[in-house]
């Protein structure tokens, strides 16, 4: 039996040459057995064309580098098969996050900055004692922790999301997500009213319209239909507290 | 959030309830409308039953001032409505070609249904108004008057009200429920608000299939 032939169609654009203009370029190659979408886009920088910018780490859907609109739907590239796909295939970039070229884009600023906007990190008052045990958690915590804080930051989430796409300071499924892994840690000290000033506002759980492309999207299934949904009750009950 | 980098936002975090107290109007509207709606249309469903059993029912809502205390609170609910839900909706020519052209790539059904709930409300916005201002004006409402609206040119005018009324308050619903995870699961919240959609469509027709026939034979 021969291999299908594949047309993968990429969109092109570097924003740093002035003379630049955003197109899309074809490029032709024959499948082969188990061949992911990683493997595709090498092929077609070793053989084709040098020139493609695209970005991977771990080939295996853990670092969240390689996301891109994969016939319309942003998707892992390392973690689709091409036997999944039509033998047309469209590849773009992510929307919302910077464009570094071609198929890359810039994650890390965005998380960057949303880790920064969300304080995601344990605030505590209690002096870290390199020496001792940590406290005892009881599995149920440590799991509701777990669930959220699998997030690889991809971009998925906010890529799919319409609000993200044309409100600039909201911080997406990805954002409220963080902020709900925080509020379960018993470690974590802030009060429901910090909280509050963290999320409680339209760039944050108020300005979600219930869309859920980015529930459909997330490529390792974080529950992020019920995650906005206890943050969205939380805050409102906290807000009416105030 | 981080602190605020302009008098904008300083002035807007002063008073940081404001966006859960229009969050929960915009829910609390929708709500309410929805509630109007659906009990609007089993109230103009007893036409099925009968001309005389509508005009019983039109008459007690108005001897008992029911009317003139409902009707009000509608439009000011449905003005308020209006402003806290509308906000949403893509106004800016950038947002709606972004908005387009994101719902087209990703053809995502739950934002395709967004996208219709938007065009929906505009249609609601104009021909609701229509409907509010030719019922008051030749008040009070009696099955032959309505009979005589339909049957002289409105009944386009009122199935395709019909249906974006219903679609807007049946999805806008699921959506309220899905944002704030009152149904465990968006596919049976689907479901059952589907159900209740088409059965309330189904009643409008057949009111509206009444009418026209009570009107083509006066
Ligand atoms: C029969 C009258 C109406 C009913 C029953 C109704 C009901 C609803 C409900 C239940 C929602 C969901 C609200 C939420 O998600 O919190 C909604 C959303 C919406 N409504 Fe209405 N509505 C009506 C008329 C209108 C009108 C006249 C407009 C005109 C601007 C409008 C604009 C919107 C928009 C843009 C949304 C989407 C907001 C969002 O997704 O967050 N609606 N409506
Ligand atoms: S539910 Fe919709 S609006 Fe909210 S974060 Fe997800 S995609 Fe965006
Ligand atoms: S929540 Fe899912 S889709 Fe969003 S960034 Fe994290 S892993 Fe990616
Ligand atoms: S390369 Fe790391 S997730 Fe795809």
């Amino acid at each position: 039996m021969s291999n299908r032939q594949l047309k993968i169609s990429v969109f092109r654009y570097n924003p740093n040459l002035p003379d630049d203009k955003p197109r899309m370029q074809e490029y032709q190659l024959e499948e082969q057995q188990g061949m992911t979408l990683f493997v595709a886009l090498n092929k077609i920088r070793e053989e084709l064309d040098p020139s493609l910018m695209f970005d991977f780490v771990c080939r295996a859907a853990i670092c969240g580098s390689c996301a891109m609109m994969i016939n319309g739907k942003p998707r892992l590239a390392c973690k689709t098969l091409t036997k999944d796909l039509p033998s047309e295939i469209t590849l773009m970039p992510l929307p919302v996050f910077k464009l570094v070229g071609d198929l890359a884009v810039d994650t890390g600023t965005w998380f960057r900055d949303l880790q920064v906007r969300t304080e995601a990190w344990v605030h505590t008052d209690k002096e870290f004692d390199s020496q001792a045990l940590e406290d005892r958690m009881d599995n149920e915590t440590a799991l509701a922790i777990y669930e959220p804080e699998r997030c690889i930051e991809c971009g998925c989430c906010v890529a799919s999301c319409v609000t993200a796409n044309i409100r600039e300071d909201f911080i997406g499924a990805a954002g409220i997500n963080r902020v709900a892994r925080f509020m379960v840690d018993p470690r974590d000290k802030r009060s429901d009213a910090q909280y509050f000033e963290v999320v409680g506002n339209e760039d944050g759980t108020f300005g979600c319209v219930g869309l859920m492309a980015c529930d459909d999207s997330c490529p390792i299934q974080v529950p992020l239909e019920s995650q906005l949904a206890w943050v969205r009750r939380k805050m409102a009950l906290a807000g009416l507290k105030l | 959030m981080e602190s605020a980098k302009t008098l904008q936002k300083a002035l807007i975090r002063a008073n940081p309830k404001t966006d859960l107290y229009v969050d929960l109007a915009e829910a609390a509207t929708g709500i309410s409308l929805v509630a109007f709606l659906w009990i609007h249309m089993l109230f103009v469903g007893t036409i099925l039953f009968g001309k005389q059993i509508f005009d019983l029912l039109a008459e007690s809502l108005d001897k008992y001032y029911l009317a003139h205390i409902g009707i009000p609170a509608v439009i000011v609910i449905f003005l308020v409505h209006i402003f806290v839900a509308g906000r949403r909706a893509p106004w800016r020519l950038s947002d709606m070609q972004t908005t387009w052209r994101h719902a087209r790539m990703i053809a995502h059904t739950d934002t395709w249904i967004w996208v219709g709930q938007v065009v929906t409300a505009l249609i609601i916005v104009i021909m609701g108004s229509i409907h509010v201002w030719s019922v008051m004006y030749e008040w009070p409402i009696t099955a032959a008057k309505s009979a005589l609206r339909v049957d002289s040119g409105y009944l386009w005018f009122y199935v395709l009200l019909l249906l974006a009324g219903e679609y807007h308050a049946g999805f806008g619903l699921y959506r309220i429920c899905v944002k704030w995870g009152l149904i465990s699961n968006r596919r049976t919240a689907g479901w059952v608000l589907k159900v209740i959609t088409v059965a309330i469509v189904a009643i409008g027709l057949g009111a509206l299939y009444m009418f026209k026939k009570f009107g083509g034979a006066l």
